[in-house]
């Protein structure tokens, strides 16, 4: 009879075990192909969304509370900082708006209505973070009833923090830039080098311990300031142009016929998301 | 105390772990991940443990498989992982806990081993299916050590009310 239980639990655990990993094979092909995921787990997303929605109120107010005195603390440093600053902001936004009317009408005479630049933007606000160390992941109060698609760019106030991995009805998730894996798309970047040419590249990891996006991949060794702008170019996908990646803070230029490395800076911060937007592409 | 019922009041606290734990890593994610840290909330796995040590619910396994499974589809996207990490734990805590005593050290001795089997079990799944690739020692110093520390932060604030709510609710 002994034997028999011993045998029984030893059937059940294997079961299980096979039933585990065809079910992790399964949801990482979905996750790669498919642009919605199947039924069962939307029924789950829907309904987890809408449950953590009401738990989220509270810590939200916590939190606000809590970076509320931060703030406080930090308001006269950052008000000395901010006033140096203003003055030179109007300039920069009279021949912002001045160019921006220029370019219109030039795209006008063109009759060029859509370009790599133009998106519709979709607002919304992050409900939700995976409790794991691999998966950098935030869930969003928007999905494909409002529009979001599968792999579109995710954008904070400073710049480029993600992009998106499963849209559901009511809720997306978005995979941070810094996010150490394999298996996801690149971002197609590029960079201005010193004498004005435009250096295109991918953005092929992360390094944690310094926090800087590494671009690999370049296509020509030219030199590139310290601080230069990184956008994204737009190239293969769904990614529109223009979006600002970071700034370049170190260049490895290895002359061992190792491949050149470029670190950025990344503009955004990943680790403080409360309201983020997500770019559309419109062609 | 005596109306509610273990059957209503053990899911609703389920479920609640689940989010708050998905709501506190967001609010405090600048602080749980750095380049030297990085925290994993799982009151969840408190909850469930404080129950299996403290009641007796019915169909123990099944919830947990079943938070396990909602864990997967909400927070990661990847099926198959916790649904059986979950009930795994559950069963081997109780398996366990048939042979002790319930006290204070016990219980928090069960439950650091607990969390170290889950956090390693998840690190390997995810080494395993290629979502990460960083190497033990830096998963035991980065990971593993503040989990632990953070988690049983919970355990000491959080033991005695429900220890109270378990052995009042029944």
């Amino acid at each position: 009879m002994k034997k028999y239980l011993l045998n029984k639990k030893l059937v059940i655990i294997l079961i299980s075990l096979i039933v585990s990993f065809l079910l992790i094979a399964f949801s990482i092909s979905v996750r790669d192909k498919r642009n919605t995921p199947t039924f069962v787990q939307q029924i789950g997303n829907e309904a987890a969304g809408i449950v953590n929605r009401v738990v989220e109120f509270p810590i939200a107010g916590i939190k606000k509370a809590n970076s509320s005195v931060i703030d406080l603390i930090n308001a006269y440093q950052e008000n000395q900082k901010l006033k140096a600053q203003v003055d030179q902001i109007a300039a920069e936004k009279v021949e912002n708006q001045t160019l921006h009317k220029e370019n219109q009408q030039l795209k006008e005479q063109l009759k060029l209505n859509r370009s790599l630049t133009t998106y519709n933007k979709v607002t919304a606000y992050v409900i939700s973070r995976t409790p794991s160390t691999w998966q950098n992941q935030i869930i969003i109060s928007k999905g494909s009833l409002a529009g979001v698609t599968k792999n579109s760019a995710v954008l904070s106030r400073k710049g480029l923090v993600g992009r998106v991995v499963e849209v559901n009805k009511t809720n997306s998730k978005v995979e941070l830039i810094t996010t150490k894996n394999e298996e996801t798309d690149r971002f197609s970047v590029q960079v201005l080098s010193e004498n004005g040419d435009v250096i295109n590249g991918l953005i092929t990891g992360y390094d944690i311990d310094s926090n800087r996006l590494i671009m690999g991949q370049i296509t020509s060794k030219l030199k590139i300031k310290n601080k230069a702008h990184v956008i994204t170019s737009g190239m293969g996908g769904s990614i529109p142009k223009g979006l600002f990646v970071g700034e370049v803070t170190d260049i490895s230029n290895n002359e061992a016929g190792l491949p050149t490395k470029i670190y950025i800076k990344p503009a955004a911060a990943t680790n403080d998301l409360s309201v983020v937007t997500v770019a559309l592409r419109k062609d | 105390m005596k109306f509610i019922k273990m059957k209503y009041l053990f899911p609703i606290g389920l479920f609640l772990a689940l989010f708050l734990d998905g709501s506190l890593t967001l609010a405090f994610d600048q602080y749980f991940f750095t380049p030297f840290i990085a925290i994993e909330s799982r009151l969840v796995l408190l909850w469930l443990i404080m129950a299996v040590c403290y009641s007796e619910v019915e169909h123990i396994l099944l919830w947990s498989g079943f938070v396990g499974a909602i864990f997967d589809i909400y927070y990661l996207g990847v099926m198959g992982i916790f649904i059986l990490i979950f009930p795994l734990i559950v069963y081997l805590t109780r398996e366990i806990m048939q042979f002790l005593n319930r006290s204070f050290i016990v219980v928090l001795l069960v439950y650091l081993i607990d969390i170290t089997v889950v956090t390693i079990l998840f690190y390997w799944v995810n080494s395993l299916i290629g979502f990460t690739s960083v190497s033990v020692t830096e998963f035991i110093s980065r990971t593993l050590g503040p989990t632990l520390v953070y988690n049983l932060l919970w355990f000491v604030l959080l033991y005695y009310p429900l220890e109270r709510l378990f052995e009042d609710v029944q």
